[in-house]
């Protein structure tokens, strides 16, 4: 006993136990259903743009951090979850240079241009995404990329179906169809149920913030159900809106991306209130069908801005006298 | 180790552990035959010592190293002084390991015999600092400091110790007359002790003001206490001493009783051993018995990267060495398994907010660990409230990204104090 090496470090000597993999690995797990339905219901591509985004982001990840010399995290698993959300939003059909092309910029431009890890002001995901809609807006674009499907509901990608046509559309997509994935769409973002059940998953598990998501939906719900009350024959009601395009995946897993949220719960609050609003007023007054990646990309923008309403500190503020 | 739970939406709760009724009491150990005594102040080879390998030493004999010293230390034993090392503790402040080999046949003039013992806090100052539970004489003594309340810990401060419970309810009779006599040392006009309001031993605690705390930790942390019982937010960079209030161990009472009644100090001071199973041991060791002897005495093996936490799992320190001495503040020594360490990374933030969310002291953890890690201490202090901290080491505890945030925040509070010195 004389002699023994012991370990010292600074307190506290005890941990609870969490870690960037867990949270990582729940997401994955959380994302699960609504990948596997969308492999279910496109087939094999879709598999294999899953596996391939997923794959192609840690590899970039693993360049990025031999590059920048910095520590190899790829066993964080960090990179493959924004990889396989990448994944999740683009059709299936997509060609295999633009998926790596797209996680290219994800992990990239997203992420590394940032710092890496717990640096990125903006869901990197959504940074590839936006950027990929920008330049190739044909591969992005749900009803021609499934043209040579069979399916045994309507073929056309709800939002777009709304812009172009106006209200009539709506009565192709009844809401039970699209809680269940009976939509075109990108391959994990369809299955409604699947994602708010994974979210769901994920908020009592402590990694992603309710109070994002609640606002975000209510910021959704309340914003339209204004557009509808005021102009019906206009407006898409709610519902439609909520289970349509990129919301669900959007309100369960982008918005409340660690870095680029706020931590405070006012500010929580606002950013997601703020994110649900933008999102109808792009799809109501805008030109883009869908407004998810730019109304988050939006509120990760304003994030740093809103995260300074917060509590005062202990003794903060208080007279001496 | 309390790990997260299945389901996380709320905050995690830590609670404090309750009076182990098992132990009625404590184990005495036998004094061992060499002692190290921790003097807190460093050796200087350019001054005479006045204490030197081979001197002899009488039971309580004041032992200091230089003429204009202020530190000492009371030799537990008679015996002969086999020598002095230097030390450093977790923030590098030097101390002077005081080695000494017992000899009951020593003998000579009792100092303690020709003392009269005045209650008075100069009395104090000049002999009683050392006294098991550390009586917090430089804080008493202190002219910028107007003491009129003393809080008693009776609630331990850390998570899982459960020593000043014990003392209390074991001890009750002696901290009544101690407090008496701390009493007519110093100004104070009201003594209060805080007790978990859960604990149901019923101590008689007359003259007390009885503060009934919560059993979530850090409920009885200092800043807490001086908050939620006193109505008194300290201001950042505040100590309970500048509103008047000084927190002291319920042994030292104990001790100054002791003391008074028999005009001999005492040295053996009250300690909760948890070996790597959890199991608690009371253990009644004199001032200078290294820990070892402890371990030794109920069998608690020690293997290569095993921890060694003196104090509580959230605030205590690790020593390096299983010959560090008992010191009157140890109440509490963790063995933890080297299987069980958790392990720290050097990790960015993530951002994940759950450090914001469990600050008691609603400090922006997220935006200061980022200044902390660039020694942006300035900035820190004046736009992220690193001095509102209270020092729980929640963040810490529960960082995803496993940053040693408490640590970052303790330094950064020790650089901001040596920015300032030298400004």
């Amino acid at each position: 006993m004389t002699n023994t090496k012991l370990i010292v470090s600074h307190a506290p000597f005890w941990h609870n136990g969490d870690s960037l993999i867990k949270q990582n690995l729940n997401y994955i797990i959380a994302l699960l259903p609504a990948a596997l339905f969308g492999v279910f219901q496109f087939g094999a591509p879709a598999l294999g743009v899953l596996a391939l985004a997923t794959s192609s982001a840690m590899l970039w990840e693993m360049i990025m951090s031999i590059i920048s010399k910095q520590k190899i995290a790829i066993g964080d698993m960090d990179s493959a979850v924004i990889g396989l959300l990448f994944g999740m939003m683009v059709p299936a059909t997509m060609p295999w240079w633009v998926v790596i092309t797209g996680t290219f910029i994800t992990v990239v431009m997203g992420k590394y241009a940032f710092g890496g890890t717990g640096g990125n002001s903006f869901h990197p995901t959504l940074v590839g995404i936006a950027i990929l809609t920008m330049s190739w807006p044909a591969f992005m674009d749900f009803d021609t990329a499934y043209v040579s499907y069979q399916f045994d509901f309507t073929a056309l990608a709800p939002l777009a179906a709304l812009k172009s046509q106006g209200t009539p559309a709506l009565a192709l997509f009844p809401n039970c169809d699209l809680l269940m994935g009976n939509e075109m769409g990108g391959i994990g973002s369809t299955f409604g149920l699947g994602i708010i059940i994974g979210g769901i998953y994920l908020m009592l598990k402590g990694y992603t913030r309710w109070e994002v998501v609640v606002s975000f939906i209510a910021g959704i719900v309340i914003t339209s159900s204004i557009f509808y009350v005021l102009h019906p024959d206009t407006y898409a009601p709610p519902l439609f809106h909520l289970l349509t395009g990129y919301t669900l995946l959007g309100a369960f897993f982008l918005a409340v991306e660690n870095s680029s949220s706020p931590v405070n719960r006012i500010p929580m609050l606002i950013y997601g209130f703020t994110g649900g609003l933008m999102i109808i007023l792009v799809r109501n007054i805008g030109i883009y069908p869908d407004g998810t990646v730019l109304s988050i990309l939006l509120i990760n923008l304003i994030n740093p801005l809103i995260d300074t309403i917060k509590p005062k500190a202990l003794g903060k503020g208080v007279s001496n006298a | 180790m309390i790990k997260r739970s299945f389901f996380a939406l709320s905050k995690p709760r830590l609670t404090y552990d309750l009076l182990d009724t098992s132990l009625q009491s404590a184990e005495e150990l036998a004094v061992p035959g060499s002692l190290t005594l921790l003097l807190p102040e460093e050796i200087d080879s350019a001054k005479k010592a006045l204490i030197g390998p081979g001197d002899a030493v009488k039971k309580g004999q004041k032992l200091k190293l230089y003429d204009d010293s202020r530190s000492y230390v009371l030799s537990p034993v008679a015996g002969t002084i086999k020598g002095l090392d230097s030390y450093s503790d977790d923030f590098g402040n030097p101390a002077t390991y005081v080695m000494i080999k017992s000899d009951p046949s020593v003998k000579g003039d009792d100092q303690w015999a020709q003392l009269d013992l005045d209650e008075t806090l100069e009395f104090a100052a000049d002999y009683l600092e050392q006294l098991p539970g550390a009586l917090p004489v430089s804080t008493l003594t202190n002219p910028n400091y107007d003491i009129r309340t003393i809080v008693v810990t009776g609630a331990d401060t850390d998570i899982l110790c459960d020593t000043c419970q014990f003392v209390c309810t074991s001890y009750a009779g002696l901290m009544v007359a101690g407090a008496k006599i701390l009493k007519r040392m110093t100004r104070a006009d009201r003594f209060c002790i805080t007790v978990p309001e859960n604990l149901s031993a019923q101590v008689d605690l007359d003259g007390f003001n009885v503060l009934r705390t919560s059993n979530t930790y850090p409920s009885n942390l200092p800043a807490m206490v001086m908050k939620d019982h006193f109505g008194k937010t300290l201001s950042p960079g505040q100590a309970p001493e500048d509103k008047g209030v000084c927190f002291i161990r319920p042994e030292v009472l104990v001790s100054l009783a002791r003391t008074y009644e028999t005009g001999r100090p005492v040295f053996d001071k009250v300690i909760t051993l948890i070996d790597k199973g959890g199991q608690k041991h009371r253990v009644k060791a004199a001032i200078g018995t290294p820990i070892s002897k402890i371990f030794t005495c109920f069998n608690v093996q020690i293997n290569e990267r095993d921890r060694i936490i003196i104090g509580g799992p959230m605030r205590g320190f690790a020593t390096y060495t299983v010959h560090h001495p008992v010191v009157p503040d140890m109440d509490t020594i963790i063995v933890q398994d080297a299987d069980v360490v958790p392990e720290i990374s050097d990790n960015a933030c993530i951002n994940c907010g759950n450090c914001v969310r469990i600050c008691p002291a609603n400090v922006p953890v997220n935006l200061l660990v980022r200044y902390l890690e660039a020694n942006l201490y300035d900035e820190a202090a004046d736009r992220f409230d690193l001095e509102s901290c209270i020092e729980c080491g929640l963040c810490s505890y529960v960082c995803r990204a496993k940053i040693p945030v408490y640590q970052y925040i303790r330094l950064g509070k020790q650089e901001l104090l040596t920015l300032r010195e030298n400004a």
